[in-house]
């Protein structure tokens, strides 16, 4: 992109004086799609560079970014502590929030679209309900000369307050009113938020911040000015709400205490007022004002019944949805597509007098503008009537000084700043009504300009949200798909509705983990390589993309040529994992992996005859009940033990290192050696077996010497040494060793001759199907068994606990082995064979080069099958 | 009753003919039949057709309604997929007479070759001899009478249905066992003989399925995925993904059932580049008017080709292992697109008939769903060899999702965890295809193309024979390909990568000198830049099957095999398929479809080019040495747009 270009996001920063406004939100949008670098300050809190994380749309929906998708895992894992971190580490509003948050999270949630989101918020609430009081933070000390100076002590303010605290700044924050919160302690009703729940989070930030100054009853202009201000601090924040009613343009007698405005209303209220209610109350609007006014009137003695008028339609509701179903169900009436246009009367006879209205065609953004019906004026009789219709922002002293604008102090959204170059705004006053959380990522991004400038950065890079992701595992609840959304309890206008009771309580413990359960971890990565976190929300960005949406389609597209997860790794060991076997189809019959019979035992003499082309190995030093429990296991499939120790019951392959005595009894003796190849074993009764064990470095020695020695076995230790049981967990198994096994014995063209038995990093019976075809006979199986058995690996060994009885292990073992050959059964049927021993390494491929090199195997897809046999050589 | 005389006609034509007669409701007599194959095969009237000597291979196959009459033997396939009427042959029958009917009365005076009653659903067939060996073979409904012996394992590998033998029960087939008769059983099977003039003193015997074999005994556990990386990395030998894996094969004692396709990081579209720099594209809205992408697909040998309005069809997909509603929005936003939509296992629904403009029907080994008047009203017909996710194995339906309808639409009993056939019963070789396809093409008047789905292995070898065989084009899918349910090895590890699979295939045509012969790539296409490098090295087109579910509302989870989708997709749970909104998602996958083409208009575009079928082989250069030497197209790491590490999340 040219420097010049304007940046997808529409967010590119415009020159000095333009005065731009706050973008419209959209979780598919180019800001998830191609988010821009975040400033290094915010880097540490960023995550978006790291390939399998993308912000979950609830994250992206959040304006201050919260990790809900994390705080959710750790509810559900028990860990309230991180979950309090997660929640609060952008969000010094955090208990509110739990309570009253607007939570746009939730309509961004993926589970929305089928059986309800996750309830994101109220799981918050469960969160800081447990611990929002007690927790004490660790306080942040002064640090930097300069200070700030902030006018307004909501949530704007406050959390600009916090920021540039934590920065090292003093701050002064000077309060017109009496208390801390601004229109949010003032506005919210303590049916929906108890005071000590604001308490709660102001204590928090001032604990956290000694270097925040508060001065209550201070308010700019009559008590002191911006120039006093100006004067005091290095920069001023001007975050001083809307905190007056707008009315509707209504005809009304010009003094009547009958016509009250919502916000006005609803901060006496919260003064402690509780006033008699006339027996019929109208508010007018259907905003979050409206809901509380109505429910507030509700609860006051008096009230008998509360009418809600709305100029539009059920589906232009700007409320809550949540807001607007308490009002119902505490039977406030809704009456739509209504405008009042005066009041009438004197007392006795006081009435409002309304149009209908119908909705008018869309307007761009979507909503439909109300019209009113000519001739259908119709009256409501009321005692009261609370408008609730919009706020504005009122400061005469900064309309003396010219920096209001449309009722807003005048702001940049690029740079937050106003006209004055000293003076910053943010949250209401400055871009019109919002939500807390709103305002929250204001004082974020006010904050953050504010240090630029302090700083003296003259032209710092564009704010970003950032998206962190604590990186908690998905929750491993079964049930997850099937849980249903939880409500929490709701409890109405309760038995004294006066007092103001809250309406809800909080889940419990256990309706809370299966909420948190829920989630769909859209931030996680995926199970697939090809289908990661990346291109799945890729292809979910373009499936909501607009087909002429020419910047957006753009900006798809130029993430998906860089995503970063799709080009393979260059670097990768040779593996088994990179082997692939060819399907039978039409060249050849399949052999039904679900039904035909597959041949998968083995003899190498009769007295080592093995359901299976495996045996068990490395378990010498594992504790006796776990021996017990293999012996038992391997009896019942059918299986042999390979290790310098007998296990009762079963073929014996022992293992005959420097001071080890042959055993008579054992069915195989197979020598050791650390150094050089082992001198080949005498057999010590009729038909037991003998051979020598060999490691890459050995072969060339160890196989003439063994063919000489005419031994039975040659054993193949892809992961020496042999005598460490743990070596298995060292490396990956090293593949050459059977590449050159084979090639070794085909130039003495002796193939076949030696029964060969490959230990090292074997984990499925589709290792064991490719060791097959590689020319293998049989398999050793270490610690995959010992893991199958309930052994942990641990400090570079597997270990086993007490945590399992004898049977269990001996039935995990058993269960493990035949699932190893179930799976090894289904490879020559699908390459079109009746038999295991069948598979020729012409069933293979390798699909990278290394390890197309290290088993001598030609690369999918290749022509020229010689060329790679000779890369391989 | 008109006359058909084979001496003078080709079977087409006496097949045309005796079509017409159906609708006018005349009855045809046959003469000189010389065992020709296909005799009678389409026809839905219920006329009697009289043959007068022996017919060949899949006599009276894909009909519904008509009595045929043989006076002679008949060649293997007898009644193929009959829905209703009869056949009445005086003679012998070779192997698989009765294959999946679904209704008829399927009478053999003489005697029956091997897997007599192969997958059938419904209806009687009857042998007035003995049977051959696998009789009954994975019988899912219906009755099989056999008057003389049973041969070697009968009912081997039934699900439903009942076999009565009236001679020698040589062997039982896997979970095959005896039982008695019901009360007035043995009445009803007098009454059948009798009514078809079959003469039999006895008794019979009754062998049903013995049920132990038709859920896997231990439900695989429900987890939630692992981060594939966790399985990936360098150092991760011993991952938490193959800990994971023991730990739970320890519990299942069998390999583990997941859905999607191959997890790990493998060679794939991506691994190339264009040369072109197209970070540079301007973001034109209207883009997509200025390059032709149109094309039609499968002219071949077939009349009426498959019109695209661009390079991409959407990949099968089966009702079954996706919930109605996802077909439909499938279905629709491939309507709105102007592509075609193809049915995978399962049928053809009349919901998604409606809702697709083009489809493709698909015949499958088990025919589950497939009947003559689905493949009529279908755009296309495909035979499914097998599939990348899976080759070698049926498709794969856990009893969750087995529901009635389900089992009603396929035939098959309800709550069984269904494995269907993993090979097509009268297809066992390239010669046999070449005589099923003609018989396909018979059934649909010649008109639909033709094609075969095919799961990326021997890929050299299968695209010759399907070359050869004629088909009108070839569907051909890589490892990366996903499915609903399947053995997790096989997902990983058998089949090779899409990017080998379409090279070796070209190779493959081009060393004999084949043309024609359109090739669609599929198997973990995501998007427009993966179609135009498809395109680009030489496929006709693309499908996409996974991307288009995601689009519509899958989050990837890996748990199709569940059968309790969380966005009810994959499921047949109605509370959980409730939760899926069929319009908002249909334009979803739309708005998808129409974003990839977008790109690759957008793609076609700057290389100045006016259409698709100018991109080549040298718009492209490879990004890893894998895809280098797979391609041989030059290995220039340089045109990474950044420094591509598998970075591990920690923490």
């Amino acid at each position: 992109m040219s420097a010049d270009e304007q940046h997808p996001n529409g967010d590119a920063r415009g020159g000095r004086g333009a005065f731009t406004e706050p973008p419209e939100p959209d979780v598919y949008g180019p800001e998830r799609v191609a988010p821009r670098p975040v400033p290094d300050e915010l880097d540490p809190v960023d995550d978006v560079p790291d390939v399998n994380f993308v912000p979950a749309p609830c994250q992206v929906a959040c304006p201050i970014g919260t990790d809900a998708p994390s705080y959710l895992a750790y509810i559900w894992e028990g860990k309230t502590e991180e979950a309090f971190e997660a929640i609060t580490a952008t969000n010094p509003f955090s208990s509110v929030c739990g309570r009253v948050c607007d939570a746009p999270c939730e309509p961004a949630c993926r589970r929305a679209d089928s059986d309800g989101p996750i309830a994101i918020r109220n799981l918050k609430r469960f969160v800081m309900d447990e611990l929002g009081a007690t927790y004490k933070p660790a306080a942040v000390p002064v640090t930097k000369e300069q200070t700030v100076g902030i006018v307004g002590g909501g949530p704007a303010g406050l959390t600009a307050a916090q920021d540039l605290a934590e920065a090292g700044y003093a701050v002064d924050v000077y309060e017109m009113t009496s208390m801390l919160g601004g229109y949010m302690t003032w506005g919210i009703p303590e049916f929906r938020c108890p005071r000590e729940i604001f308490e709660e989070d102001i204590n928090r930030i001032l604990a956290r911040c000694p270097g925040i100054t508060v001065h209550l009853n201070t308010a700019l202009g009559a008590d002191v000015t911006l120039d006093e201000l100006k004067e005091r601090h290095d920069a001023v924040l001007l975050s001083i709400g809307a905190w007056w009613g707008k009315g509707v343009g209504l005809e009304k007698p010009t003094i009547d205490e009958r016509v009250i405005d919502g916000v006005t209303f609803l901060r006496r209220i919260n003064d402690g007022e509780r006033p008699a209610m006339p027996s019929r109350v109208v508010v007018v609007g259907a905003g979050d004002v409206a809901m509380d006014a109505c429910r507030v009137a509700k609860r006051l003695p008096g009230c008998e019944h509360v009418q809600v008028l709305y100029r539009r339609g059920e589906d232009e509701i700007p409320a809550r949805l949540d807001e607007l179903e308490g009002a119902l169900k505490e039977d406030v009436e809704l009456i739509y597509n209504i405008q009042p246009v005066a009041v009438t009367g004197e007392h006795g006879d006081f009435v409002l007098r309304c149009v209908r209205t119908e909705l008018g065609e869309p307007e761009e953004d979507g909503r439909r503008w109300p019209e009113n019906v000519p001739g259908s004026e119709h009256e409501y009789a009321c005692g009261l009537v609370i408008l609730a219709t919009g706020q504005r922002t009122e400061s005469e002293h900064l309309e003396a000084l010219g920096m209001l604008h449309e009722d807003k102090v005048r702001t940049d959204w690029d740079s937050m700043r106003t006209s004055d170059p000293q003076v910053f705004a943010a949250g209401d006053g400055a871009f019109g009504p919002s939500t807390i959380v709103m305002a929250m990522q204001h004082g974020h991004r006010a904050a953050y300009y504010l240090k630029s400038f302090l700083e003296g950065i003259d032209d710092p890079l564009p704010y970003r949200v950032p998206f962190k992701t604590r990186r908690v595992p998905i929750a491993q609840d079964p049930e997850w798909e099937v849980f249903h959304r939880e409500e929490q309890a709701f409890h109405g206008l309760g038995e004294n509705p006066v007092q103001f009771p809250e309406i809800e309580s909080a889940y419990d413990a256990e309706s809370a983990r299966r909420e948190a359960a829920r989630c769909y971890r859209c931030d996680a990565e995926t199970g697939s390589a090809d289908y990661n976190v990346h291109a799945r929300e890729d292809i979910f960005v373009m499936a909501r993309t607009q087909p002429d949406d020419g910047l957006k389609q753009r900006a798809t597209f130029s993430k998906r040529l860089r995503s970063p997860m799709d080009v393979q790794p260059v670097e990768r060991p040779p593996s088994f994992d990179d082997l692939v076997f060819l399907p039978a189809n039409l060249s050849r019959l399949v052999i039904d992996p679900y039904r035909d019979a597959c041949r998968v035992n083995v003899s190498l003499g009769e007295r080592v005859e093995l359901a299976a082309p495996f045996v068990a190995t490395g378990l010498d030093q594992a504790p006796g009940e776990v021996r017990i429990a293999l012996g038992r296991a391997l009896a019942t499939v059918g299986l042999g033990y390979l290790g310098r120790r007998q296990l009762e019951g079963v073929p014996w392959l022992q293992l005959v290192g420097e001071g080890d005595q042959p055993n008579a009894e054992a069915a195989a003796v197979i020598a050791v050696s650390r150094s050089g190849p082992a001198a080949p074993p005498d057999r010590l009764a009729e038909g037991q077996l003998v051979g020598v064990a060999a490691s890459v470095a050995q072969l060339r020695e160890a196989i003439p010497q063994a063919l000489e020695a005419e031994l039975d076995i040659l054993l193949l230790d892809a992961c020496p040494p042999l005598s460490h049981e743990s070596s298995e967990l060292g490396a990956h198994p090293d593949l050459t060793v059977i590449r050159d096994t084979i090639a070794i014995m085909r130039e003495l063209n002796r193939e076949e001759e030696l029964e060969i038995v490959f230990r090292g990093g074997v984990r499925t019976g589709t290792d064991v199907a490719k060791l097959i075809g590689l020319g293998a006979n049989v398999a050793a199986i270490g610690v995959a068994l010992g893991l199958a058995m309930g052994g942990n690996i641990d400090d570079g060994q597997v270990v086993f606990y007490g945590n399992a009885s004898v049977d269990e292990r001996a039935e995990a073992a058993e269960l493990f082995l035949r699932a190893l050959s179930s799976e090894a059964a289904i490879m020559p049927r699908c390459t079109g064979k009746t038999d295991l021993r069948n598979i020729e390494p012409e069933d293979l491929r390798a699909i990278t080069i290394a390890t197309a090199k290290a088993t001598g195997l030609p690369l999918a897809g290749v022509r020229e099958l010689a060329a790679v046999q000779a890369a391989g050589s | 009753m008109a006359t058909v005389d084979l001496a003078k006609l080709t079977v087409r034509e006496a097949n045309e003919s005796i079509r017409r007669f159906g609708e006018q409701g005349e009855d045809v007599e046959v003469l000189n039949p010389d065992a020709r194959h296909h005799i009678g095969v389409g026809l839905v009237h219920p006329i009697t057709l009289r043959i007068r000597g022996s017919a060949g291979y899949f006599c009276g196959g894909l009909t519904d309604g008509p009595r045929i009459e043989v006076e002679a033997n008949v060649g293997w396939g007898l009644a193929d997929n009959m829905t209703s009427g009869s056949i009445v042959v005086r003679g012998n029958a070779s192997a698989i007479p009765g294959v999946a009917i679904r209704g008829p009365d399927v009478v053999v005076h003489g005697n029956i070759g091997s897997r007599a009653g192969q997958v059938m659903k419904e209806g009687t067939l009857c042998a007035g001899g003995n049977a051959n060996f696998m009789a009954g073979y994975m019988l899912y409904g219906g009755r099989l009478i056999i008057c003389g012996d049973s041969g070697a394992q009968v009912g081997q590998d039934m699900t439903g249905g009942a076999i009565y033998v009236g001679g020698k029960v040589d062997s039982l087939g896997t979970d095959a066992m005896l039982t008695d008769l019901d009360e007035g059983e043995a009445d009803e099977l007098a009454e059948f003989l009798e009514r078809y003039e079959v003469s039999f003193k006895g008794s019979f015997q009754k062998i049903v399925n013995a049920g132990k074999l038709l859920r896997y005994a231990r439900a695989e556990p429900r987890v939630r995925v692992i981060p594939f990386f966790e399985a990936s990395t360098k150092d991760g030998y011993w991952s938490d993904k193959v800990q994971e894996d023991i730990s739970v094969k320890a519990q299942l004692g069998r390999y583990r059932i997941r859905g999607y396709g191959a997890g790990r990081p493998l060679p794939h579209l991506s691994d190339l580049a264009f040369k072109r720099d197209l970070t540079m594209i301007p973001p034109d809205p209207d883009v997509v008017g200025r390059v032709e992408l149109a094309t039609s697909l499968g002219g071949r040998a077939a009349a009426n080709p498959i019109e695209l309005s661009m390079p991409l069809m959407i990949a099968p997909m089966s009702y079954g292992a996706l919930s109605k509603s996802t077909k439909v929005a499938l279905a629709k936003a491939s309507a709105l697109s102007d592509i075609c939509d193809n049915t995978g296992e399962g049928g053809l629904s009349d919901e998604v008939r409606s809702a697709a403009k083009r489809i493709v029907f698909q015949c499958l080994g088990g025919r589950l769903g497939w009947n003559i008047h689905d493949m009529r009203r279908a755009d296309g017909i495909e035979i499914y060899i097998s599939q990348g996710a899976k080759p070698g194995l049926g498709g794969q339906l856990m009893a969750k999702k087995v529901t009635p309808e389900i089992a009603r639409i396929r035939g098959i009993p309800a709550g069984i965890d269904l494995r269907s056939p993993s090979r097509h019963p009268d297809v066992l070789g390239a010669d046999d295809l070449v005589i099923k396809v003609e018989e396909l093409r018979e059934a649909t008047n010649y008109e639909k193309p033709i094609s075969v789905k095919l799961g990326a292995g021997r890929v050299s070898d299968d695209i010759k024979i399907a070359y050869k065989d004629g088909f009108d084009y070839v569907c051909l899918d890589g490892v990366q390909g996903s499915t609903g349910a399947a053995s997790a090895e096989v997902l990983e590890y058998v089949g090779i990568p899409t990017l080998s699979a379409i090279i070796e295939a070209l190779d493959a045509l081009d060393g004999i000198g084949a043309t024609g012969m359109p090739i669609v790539l599929m198997g973990g296409i995501k998007d427009g830049l993966d179609t135009a490098k498809a395109l680009a090295l030489g496929a006709h087109s693309v499908a996409m099957g996974t991307s288009a579910i995601i689009a519509g509302g899958c989050i990837a989870c890996l748990q199709c095999h569940v059968g309790q989708c969380v966005v009810g997709i994959a499921t047949q749970d109605p509370e959980h398929e409730e939760r899926y909104n069929i319009d908002p998602e249909a334009l979803n996958i739309h708005r998808f479809l129409e974003s990839v083409r977008w790109q690759l208009a957008s793609i076609v575009h700057a290389h100045g080019y006016g259409s698709h079928r100018e991109l080549s082989r040298d718009d492209l250069v490879a990004l890893t040495p894998e895809a280098a030497e797979i391609t041989r197209l030059p290995y220039a790491p340089e045109y990474r747009e950044q420094p591509q590490v598998l970075q591990v999340a920690t923490g």
